[in-house]
């Protein structure tokens, strides 16, 4: 079983932290204004993995931010010789790489394609200005329709996140909410269509949560941001999943949605349409989490989990650069799971995935019954409407996974 | 020994702040009982104990020596607790005197415990001897102060005496006249043993240390003494004098103050007003004497069901340092386990769920306070009430009564609006009003107790700015217009959130709590809704939406631990809620019933 938390992790993730700015609603791992802490960062990444001792083949590998785009052409392919050198890609494997869309210059999608990066993720965010601005990104509509051309030019998938209720701010020196200006439903309309339009292969879509650890957090506590009603947010969920799904995206995760594209060679989600193959746009990468598999990680920030044991790197670039420039371990913390709370965390991240999980595989992969460990939980569950059960999988009916976070706790 | 004519017994009275407790300590100096430098030991030794212990050790009861005229006098000081709480202890302890030091702030002037100790002094038949304190301060009015003990008290100007207990001015002349103002004590050193029990502490090795005050006869160490009320009989292991310390005696005889050491194993056999006699039965019960009553009651349960145990013997520690706190188990629909509590008054309360606090690590809830009612039914019994919810349905009600104080506010005249408003809104009835000076009144209202105790005190001091006090006492249980009020959560009373109230406040009351529950209690994952009702008559209604949205969608990287530790405590926090009908309900929701539906 080559998903079971115990065996060699087949997928690996590579967090990197520099970024042009930070965005007010991001409580990620990023640093801006410090690319001159990059080269030292390229030399931390090759120690990190250097205590590997071998090289490890992985089926998918994810370039994640931060901004990895954020790096020069050359530090890009510094960066991937590294990696590729202690996690060697198997015949037919999936390579993400975060990009802004401003990033996407000539110089970096020729090494992007030149390594065989297949699948770029772009932080789209959104298409309206007003959005845009108020989320502190640094790029326009108009430059992700010119990325996703790039994506396109290198034959790569290509992935965009969306993030809807962004909240408003309280209008400049006025007590009074600004009222003309704002995130509607009609603008979450606006970028679905837009969206739908460019045709990506996968689509992420975020509701915005304001975390601690942003700069939103802080001016949402002195009143300087207001989110929007919960009504409102409920219906743009649903408004993506219908949109989306009407548009022929399958809705295979709580926020995430993919196409069905011509087969390529050696991919796994494949299905017969007519006379042809068809391949699943899925990204490969994040069922490896939501299937509680193992993976390997470097970086600063970066989580893995091998061995049964979830490990995080300090989420301080400083320190982890520091440390590992010592030749110390970055961990900051690091768990090791018993059986059973790995089997309570595995039914968690499963449930995220729109096709549920069936008793026997769960039984299969954790080795508890399922109704053993949760039998009181599913039952209210299923008796709220917040659960489907056919006897056999148990998945999020459209009610449970608009609350789906408050679920959560209760099968812990 | 001294004779009687020899020996003085008396007590300080005064309003909280008046410098009760630094008169007392200059007269020990003064008469020599201690040395400045050993007062100030003597007061760390004090805070050390109290430390240790969490309860506060006092010179209740000093022996002092003082020459007047060519003969050595025994001036008994006998400390009485200060607050409304505590009155059936302070009539005891003033049984013990014959007179009392009246002490006034020269700025402050009179307040409401001035009054309502200076009247139970009266009502002792006392002897008062009128002190104005802290006449050196530069606001010091005393002639004015002086014309409010006149007015209020009927104390004859000419026997005010002045005095500054910080400097010792005047202490002399008190000393003086405590002994040619204040009668000796009559007892007869030959008449058959009577003993007055004024008050007790518990001593970790030598067990109950039980105050008293001869009033007839003699007691040596190893003497049987039989307690005439818990009719218990026990042998004198040691008995004395504090001075302020214990010293030993080998006798004490008519007309002295000291104490009694039995190895008594807890207070609770210890009865303040019981008197003390010979096994042979030939002395007869001191009059007076009552048992503690408790005024203020709340149930107390642990949040985790497993620690009913652990809180019981809390409890029980608690209960051997304080007789008066009483405690028994109940069990509550929504709470489960748990125990019904007894206090003498809201301070007693809160003193006693502070040393549980301190001394036991159980996470508790505890319900909203409530008075003792009287029901009499319609089949002819009549039942004591300490939980509302176990007052019978309205039809089976003859009569139900409620406890009744009349308080007594002392405040500037221009005050007197605002407070006579806070006690008509809460269906007060006027007694009188009394000038004390051109610019102070005293008013005063009969009130009931549950009106009083939650926060009357609060609200006075914010309606006169601080200046105006209060004092109250019990004048018996009086038939009211009252209703039992339940509240219901998702269609289900709850029994721990039911309250007696006045039936004309139900409609605010029912509102004002269900609103507040609406804030403390969480949304869910279902609606919940809120219902305040009399009998099977809804009065108000509130409803807790559903959560509608709750969907962190981003996918968090490969960093699940994070996510995970967040669910862990959502969870470790529900788990200290209680759960009812699955609704989790939090500790301070079961205090929302204390909301009035005032401003």
């Amino acid at each position: 079983m080559s998903d079971h938390p115990l065996i060699p992790p087949r997928a690996a993730y590579v967090h990197v932290p520099f970024c042009d700015r930070k965005c007010g609603y991001c409580n990620f791992t990023a640093i801006a204004g410090r690319d001159g802490w990059i080269d030292r960062y390229l030399r931390a990444i090759e120690i990190e993995l250097s205590w590997l001792g071998e090289s490890q083949e992985v089926d998918t590998l994810y370039f994640g931010g931060g901004t990895p785009s954020h790096l020069a052409a050359g530090q890009l392919a510094r960066l991937f010789d590294t990696v590729l050198r202690w996690f060697p890609l198997a015949d037919g494997s999936e390579w993400t790489v975060e990009a802004n869309p401003n990033d996407l210059d000539a110089e970096r999608s020729a090494v992007l394609a030149e390594y065989g990066v297949n699948r770029i993720s772009v932080g789209a965010q959104s298409f309206d200005e007003w959005k845009l601005n108020q989320l502190e990104r640094n790029h326009r509509g108009a430059d992700i329709r010119r990325a996703a051309d790039v994506v396109r030019s290198i034959d790569a998938d290509l992935a965009i996140d969306l993030i809807f209720a962004v909240p408003k701010s309280r209008s400049g020196g006025s007590s009074a909410w600004s009222t003309e200006m704002g995130e509607t439903f009609a603008t979450w309309q606006r970028d679905l269509d837009s969206a739908i339009e460019l045709a990506p292969d996968h689509l992420s879509v975020y509701g915005l949560t304001i975390e601690r650890g942003s700069a939103f957090y802080g001016r949402r506590v002195r009143g300087d941001l207001v989110e929007l009603p919960e009504e409102i947010q409920r219906a743009m969920v649903l408004e993506a999943i219908d949109r989306l799904t009407a548009a022929g995206y399958e809705h295979y995760e709580i926020s995430n949605f993919a196409r069905w594209l011509h087969r390529k060679e050696g991919t796994e989600d494949t299905r017969m349409a007519g006379s042809q193959f068809q391949r699943s746009a899925r990204s490969r990468h994040n069922q490896i989490y939501w299937q509680g598999a193992p993976y390997h990680a470097a970086g600063p920030g970066a989580a893995r989990y091998v061995h049964g044991c979830r490990e995080t790197n300090h989420r301080s670039t400083a320190k982890y650069l520091q440390r590992v420039l010592d030749g110390q371990s970055p961990v900051a913390e690091w768990e090791m799971l018993d059986p059973e709370s790995r089997a309570r965390e595995m039914l968690v991240l499963a449930l995220r995935q729109m096709d549920g999980i069936s008793r026997d595989d769960f039984s299969n992969r954790t080795g508890f019954i399922l109704d053993d460990l949760v039998r009181p939980a599913i039952r209210r569950f299923i008796e709220l409407g917040f659960l489907a059960d056919d006897g056999e999988k148990i998945r999020l009916t459209r009610e449970g996974l608009l609350i789906s976070d408050a679920l959560w706790p209760e099968f812990l | 020994m001294p004779a009687p004519e020899f020996i003085r017994n008396f007590s300080i009275i005064a309003h909280i702040d008046h410098g009760k407790s630094t008169l007392a300590d200059r007269l020990m100096e003064r008469t020599g009982t201690v040395s400045l430098r050993e007062m100030k030991a003597q007061l760390l030794d004090d805070m050390d104990l109290e430390r240790q212990r969490g309860i506060t050790i006092k010179a209740r009861a000093v022996a002092m020596y003082h020459d007047h005229g060519g003969s050595t006098y025994e001036l008994n000081l006998i400390d009485t607790p200060g607050h409304v709480d505590f009155q059936y202890e302070v009539s005891r302890s003033l049984t013990c005197c014959e007179g009392a030091v009246l002490l006034v702030d020269a700025f402050q002037g009179v307040e409401a415990q001035t009054v309502a100790n200076a009247y139970a002094a009266m009502e002792h038949e006392l002897t008062i001897v009128p002190v104005i304190n802290k006449i050196d301060l530069t606001h010091a009015r005393p002639d004015e102060v002086k014309l409010e003990m006149v007015q209020s008290l009927a104390i004859d100007p000419d026997e005010v005496l002045g005095c500054s207990a910080k400097t010792g001015e005047g202490c002399e002349t008190i000393l003086d006249a405590i002994i040619t103002r204040i009668p000796p004590p009559k007892g007869d050193p030959q008449a058959p043993l009577q003993a007055m029990v004024f008050d007790s502490h518990y001593d970790e090795f030598r067990g109950a240390i039980t105050y008293i005050r001869l009033m007839n006869g003699t007691i040596s160490k190893g003497q049987r003494i039989k307690f005439l009320q818990t009719n218990t009989t026990y042998e004198v292991l040691e008995l004395g004098q504090f001075r302020p310390g214990r010293i030993a005696r080998d006798m004490l005889s008519a007309g002295q103050v000291g104490y009694l050491i039995c190895g008594i194993k807890s207070l609770s056999h210890v009865h303040i007003g019981d008197t003390i006699s010979s096994p042979q039965g030939t002395g007869r019960p001191l009059p007076g004497y009552k048992k503690p009553k408790r005024m203020v009651f709340c149930g107390l349960y642990p949040s985790d069901g497993q620690d009913f145990e652990e809180l019981r013997d809390a409890l029980a520690r608690l209960a051997i340092n304080d007789p008066s706190f009483e405690f028994e188990p109940e069990t509550s629909d929504a709470l489960g386990f748990g125990f019904r509590c007894g206090f003498l008054g809201l301070l007693h309360m809160e003193i006693i769920q502070q040393r549980l606090e301190q001394e036991a690590d159980i996470d508790l809830v505890q319900t909203a306070p409530n008075v003792t009612y009287e029901i009499d039914t319609k089949d002819g019994r009549t039942l004591e009430i300490h939980t509302p919810t176990r007052v019978p349905d309205m039809g089976q009600i003859e009569e139900f009564r409620q406890p009744i104080v009349r308080i007594n506010f002392v405040l500037p005249t221009e005050y007197i609006g605002p407070v006579m408003k806070l006690c008509t809104d809460r269906h007060g009835i006027y007694v009188r009003t009394e000038y004390l000076s051109p610019t102070r009144a005293m008013l005063v209202y009969d009130l009931a107790l549950a009106d009083v105790i939650y926060d009357m005190h609060d609200k006075l001091k914010s309606a006169t700015r601080g200046y105006g006090t209060m004092d109250y006492e019990l004048i018996g249980h009086f038939p009211a217009d009252l209703v039992r009020l339940d509240i219901l959560i998702k269609g289900e009373r709850v029994d721990a959130l039911s309250i007696v109230c006045d039936r004309r406040e139900a409609d605010s009351r029912g509102r004002a709590i269900i609103k507040k529950l609406r804030k403390t209690i969480d949304r869910h994952l279902f609606e919940i809704p809120l219902q305040a009702a009399i009998g099977s008559r809804i009065i108000a209604r509130e409803t807790i939406s559903a959560m509608r949205k709750n969907v962190t969608a981003k996918c968090y990287g490969g960093d699940i631990t994070r996510k995970r530790k967040l669910w862990a405590k959502q969870k470790e926090g529900k788990k200290r809620m209680k759960s009812i009908g699955q609704v989790d309900i939090p500790q301070k929701a079961f205090l929302a019933v204390l909301e009035t539906g005032e401003k």
